[in-house]
């Protein structure tokens, strides 16, 4: 257990076949997953018929399907909503939380520990339990009849919640920079402020991405603020879009098109995965503790 | 020390207020209002009613939503079960020294970056659909006629294929988190145990399962906190409203307050608010009885 292997270990039969069982068991669980990805994008470029008669891409290959969806059914709407508001409310997420950790890291004043307690536990905290109140002030200011408000308080939304996780994920980021460079920088006359900025920020990068794509993922599939707070279609993200799209989708009895718009929600995320794998899951068990 | 404070001060500020908003204010809110009747969400505090505990026994005594509390309690216990189990072995056979490491992993967190809708409408659409679905096709190629017949969507299986398709979701996570708890095991525990002769089973009983006593407390507590808001699933499977088979308290609460369709006969916010609170007790129980019952020893390793 825990062995720490070579890259090019010779190559054992013994241990090999001793870990056969185990092979297996991953293997079999992974072709299931390639399976089921698999099918639905080659549904996505099947016809309904082909889909029916149990072949898929028996009646050859239709990109149409997808320039249908993206077209037709709102998905380039949804879709560019849901990049806004991953953007900005990254950006914004970063912005906020980054300064607000690297103070808690860093200085000891009264009520530090508390605030580090208070976020820690609010990422425990259950939607429910803060949805009626948020909805009520929101909906007591008559914003979401304007479509531009509503997209500002879906953006607010999204970074509160999810900045308990954000600065207690980059608080152990700057703690672990050494103060060297903050006291060199004060000696050259450099104030505190513009030293986090130009000097611990960028030190803190590899932290910053990780975070920042964990959170890309967490506001791209965010599901139930938006279902409450997406008062239209032109102001709905891709998961609420997708799952009102799917419900019209079975009526008209356009599988090949619903089956498109699944995999046009989820190649954003896919793609970054493929790229970033190894940077989320380092940033999974070694930062946070939420996925 | 002085010139920091406004530092302290700026750079606080954003967050902290983000934090009084979205959480501070809401929870105590929503603790408030659920001692209240409360007829629109909207009403000014001087509309409501103080009702005390009444809120709470209204919900004891109505049966559909017993009935979605039932049905977390279950997703929760076997669910847990279930993933906690097959990510704790899988955990074991990637630290066991396999080739293909990051690929495996990689492969089986992958399900958790997919938007749940999407991932809900692969199981629903493909693997579990009546006419070209794959276990209908797995079934049938192995010829098992009966199995091959199954409606898996039917009320009698809706529940099963819900967990089973949630679970195969929430598996990778877990795994990640079990995984770098083997890893950070010293391999010298492991090599001391070999020369004393102790087998790989007893290594795994005797070492591995008592060092990972606060990785299962971060699992389990995990694990509650995001069965609790129970949601996305739920919707997708469930076929008309209030569906005894799928509901849970978090999609009864959504169709009291926000209403869908009209299965609901009264509305009271307040009632919302209690459902609320209910479920951060039984997370905030589930987690004070993890620290009771799983001491972590002061082990240093």
């Amino acid at each position: 257990m825990a062995k720490k292997r070579g890259f090019m270990e010779p190559f054992n039969w013994k241990r090999e076949l001793r870990l056969f069982p185990g092979y297996l068991l991953l293997s079999v669980w992974i072709l299931f997953t390639i399976v089921l990805l698999g099918w639905v994008v080659a549904a996505s470029f099947s016809t309904t018929k082909a889909i029916f008669s149990g072949h898929v891409l028996s009646q050859g290959i239709h990109f149409e399907n997808y320039a249908k969806a993206w077209n037709n059914s709102n998905v380039s709407a949804i879709f560019f909503n849901s990049l806004m508001y991953s953007v900005i409310s990254c950006t914004l997420l970063v912005l906020i939380c980054a300064p607000a950790a690297y103070v808690l890291s860093r200085f000891r004043f009264a009520g530090n520990k508390m605030i580090q307690t208070s976020l820690v536990s609010a990422m425990g905290v259950p939607v429910v339990m803060i949805v009626l109140p948020l909805f009520s002030l929101i909906a007591g200011m008559n914003v979401l009849n304007n479509y531009i408000a509503n997209k500002a308080v879906l953006i607010f939304l999204y970074v509160g919640i999810n900045v308990p996780y954000t600065t207690i994920f980059l608080l152990t980021f700057f703690a672990n920079i050494s103060r060297a460079y903050e006291e060199a920088a004060a000696i050259d006359g450099c104030p505190p402020m513009r030293a986090f900025w130009l000097i611990m920020f960028p030190m803190a990068q590899s932290g910053i991405i990780t975070v920042t794509i964990f959170n890309f993922i967490n506001i791209w599939n965010e599901y139930f603020i938006s279902l409450i707070f997406a008062n239209s279609d032109r102001v709905r993200p891709v998961a609420v879009g997708l799952y009102s799209m799917i419900n019209s989708m079975k009526y008209t009895g356009d599988w090949s098109g619903m089956f498109a718009s699944v995999i046009i929600v989820f190649l954003p995320t896919f793609i970054l995965y493929i790229f970033l794998s190894e940077k989320i899951i380092a940033g999974i068990t070694g930062g946070g503790v939420k996925g | 020390m002085k010139k920091n404070k406004t530092m302290i001060a700026v750079f606080l500020t954003p967050a902290v207020l983000m934090f009084v908003l979205v959480f501070l204010y809401p929870i105590l809110r929503t603790i408030l209002m659920s001692f209240f009747k409360i007829e629109g969400i909207t009403d000014s505090m001087t509309k409501w009613q103080f009702t005390g505990f009444a809120n709470y026994s209204k919900l004891a005594s109505t049966s559909l939503f017993r009935i979605s509390m039932w049905n977390l309690f279950r997703i929760w216990l076997i669910g847990g079960l279930v993933v906690m189990s097959l990510a704790l072995l899988f955990a074991v056979i990637l630290t066991s020294g396999i080739r293909f490491k990051s690929f495996f992993k990689a492969m089986i967190y992958l399900p958790n970056v997919v938007s749940a809708v999407a991932l809900a409408t692969m199981w629903l659409q493909y693997v579990y659909s009546p006419k070209f679905g794959l276990l209908k096709n797995v079934f049938s190629a192995m010829g098992l006629k009966y199995l091959s017949k199954v409606q898996w969507l039917d009320n009698d299986h809706k529940f099963m294929a819900l967990l089973v398709a949630y679970c195969f979701g929430m598996v990778g996570y877990h795994m990640l988190i079990f995984a770098s708890g083997i890893e950070r095991i010293g391999e010298d525990y492991y090599e001391a145990a070999t020369l004393d002769g102790a087998n790989k089973v007893n290594q795994f009983r005797y070492i591995t399962l008592p060092l990972l006593k606060g990785v299962f407390k971060t699992n389990i507590t995990m694990w509650s906190v995001t069965s609790v808001g129970f949601f996305v699933w739920s919707q997708l499977f469930s076929t008309v409203t209030a569906d005894t088979q799928t509901i849970t308290p978090m999609v009864y609460m959504y169709m009291m307050i926000f209403g869908a369709g009209n299965s609901m006969t009264e509305r009271n916010a307040g009632l919302g608010a209690a459902i609320g609170v209910l479920l951060s007790i039984c997370v905030v129980a589930v987690f004070l009885l993890c620290n009771k019952l799983i001491k972590e020893d002061d082990l240093e390793f």
